[in-house]
C-alpha cells in the first residue's frame, strides 16, 4: 500500500522511465491511472464489454513488451490508445471476414445512401446536459457499422488526419472521406431522431 | 450537389484542403445555400462530438484487472537475447560508404591506366570510337596528352563497310 501511494505521487514520465527499467509496480500504477480511458476506447470500437476487456488487457501486455520503444514523442496515454486502436482494428477485421455483410452495409459501401438523408437544420443536441449528450452519442455510435464508427472515432475523438486514418484502416483517403461523410450525416440524423422521440408523447 | 463537392466541402471544414482549394470552396459556399445548410449540419455534428467521447469505467476492480495483465506478462517467455549485433550493425553502417569508396578507387585505377595508354608513344592506341547519335554519321576521336591534342573525325556512315542486306521482312518493318 505504501509502495502504491509512493508511485501515485509520480508523474507518467517518471513512471514510464521506471517501468522501462523493469519496474512492474510503476507499470501497474500507469495501468491503474489510464485503464478506464483505454477500456473506453476499446469499448467504443468493439461495442462489447467482454471484448473490450480482453482487448484492453492485451493492449497493456503489448504496452509492457514494447515499452522500450516508447520515446516520449506523444504522451504515454496517447501511445497506449494507438496500441489499443490497432488491436481493435485487427480484431474487427478478423470478425468482418467471418461475418456476412448486412444489406445496409453493402448499401453504405456502394455510396449514395447519405444523399437520401435530409439535412438536419435544427441542432438536436442543443440544451442537452453533457452526460445526456454523451449517452446519445454512444447510442448513435452503436447503430453505425464498424467502418463508419471507427472512422468517426479516429477523426473526431483521436483527431487523426485523413491520411493517418487511411493508413490505420488500410484503405484509400477517398474511402476515408466518403465513410466519414456518411458517418457524420447518419450521426446527425440519429441525434435528430432521438430528439424527436423525446418530444413525441 | 455532386458527391465530389460534398466531400470537398467536408475536407474544407476539416482543414484538409490546400489554401487555394479552400478559397475556392469558401467562395462557392458563400453563393450556394444548399452547401451552407450541409456545412452547418457537418459542423454541428463535429461540435457535438468534440470532447464528448463516451466515458466508461472498467467493470472490474483495479487488482483483478491488473492480475490478469500481470499473469500474461509473467507467463510470456522472456525475449530471446539477440546475438550481439554490434559488429554487424557497425559493418552495415559503413557498408554503403565503403562500397562507394571501393567503386571510386576502381574507377580511379581504370582511368589512371587509361591515361597511361593515352600517354603512350603509340598514337594508334589513342584511337577510339565514340558513340554517334546519328545513324548516318560515324565519329572517331584521338587524344594525346603529351601533344595536348584532341581530334574528332566525323565521316559519313556509308564509308563504313556495308552491313548485310536487310531481309524482306526487315524491310517491311522499316516501311511500317
Amino acid at each position: 500500500m505504501a509502495l502504491q501511494q509512493n508511485k501515485s505521487a509520480l508523474n507518467d514520465e517518471k513512471l514510464v522511465r521506471s517501468a522501462q527499467r523493469g519496474d512492474m509496480d510503476a507499470f501497474e500504477e500507469l495501468v491503474a491511472r489510464h485503464r478506464d480511458k483505454i477500456y473506453a476506447r476499446a469499448f467504443s470500437m468493439m461495442r462489447s464489454e467482454d471484448e473490450a476487456l480482453d482487448v484492453s488487457q492485451e493492449a497493456w501486455v503489448k504496452g509492457w513488451q514494447r515499452l522500450k520503444q516508447f520515446q516520449g514523442e506523444s504522451s504515454f496515454v496517447t501511445w497506449m490508445t494507438r496500441i489499443v486502436i490497432n488491436l481493435c482494428l485487427d480484431q474487427l477485421r478478423k470478425q468482418k471476414r467471418q461475418k456476412a455483410e448486412s444489406i445496409e452495409q453493402l448499401a453504405e459501401d456502394a455510396g449514395g445512401v447519405e444523399r437520401q438523408m435530409p439535412v438536419v437544420t435544427t441542432n438536436p443536441t442543443e440544451g442537452l446536459e453533457r452526460r445526456e449528450l454523451r449517452a446519445r452519442i454512444d447510442r448513435a455510435l452503436n447503430q453505425l457499422s464498424y467502418e463508419h464508427r471507427t472512422v468517426l472515432i479516429l477523426h473526431e475523438f483521436e483527431e487523426l488526419e485523413y491520411k493517418e486514418i487511411a493508413k490505420r484502416m488500410q484503405c484509400s483517403i477517398g474511402t476515408v472521406m466518403s465513410r466519414l461523410f456518411y458517418a457524420r450525416r447518419r450521426m446527425a440524423n440519429l441525434l435528430a431522431s432521438f430528439k424527436r422521440d423525446e418530444l413525441s408523447p | 450537389m455532386k458527391p465530389e463537392q460534398e466531400l470537398e466541402l467536408q475536407a474544407y471544414l476539416d482543414g484538409e484542403l490546400s489554401e487555394r482549394a479552400a478559397r475556392r470552396v469558401a467562395d462557392w459556399m458563400a453563393m450556394d445555400p444548399e452547401a451552407q445548410a450541409l456545412a452547418a449540419e457537418l459542423r454541428m455534428t463535429k461540435t457535438a462530438l468534440a470532447g464528448n467521447d463516451p466515458e466508461l469505467a472498467v467493470p472490474e476492480s483495479r487488482d483483478f484487472y491488473w492480475s490478469k495483465i500481470r499473469r500474461v506478462i509473467e507467463s510470456a517467455p522472456p525475449a530471446e537475447p539477440n546475438p550481439d549485433p554490434g559488429w554487424l550493425v557497425a559493418w552495415r553502417k559503413y557498408l554503403v560508404p565503403l562500397s562507394s569508396l571501393a567503386l571510386v578507387a576502381i574507377l580511379a585505377i581504370g582511368i589512371a591506366r587509361f591515361s597511361g595508354i593515352t600517354g603512350s608513344r603509340d598514337p594508334w592506341m589513342n584511337l577510339t570510337e565514340v558513340e554517334s547519335l546519328s545513324e548516318h554519321i560515324a565519329s572517331h576521336t584521338f587524344r594525346s596528352r603529351s601533344e595536348n591534342v584532341f581530334v574528332v573525325w566525323i565521316s559519313p556512315q556509308d564509308q563504313v563497310p556495308e552491313e548485310t542486306p536487310a531481309t524482306e521482312e526487315e524491310d517491311d518493318i522499316v516501311i511500317q
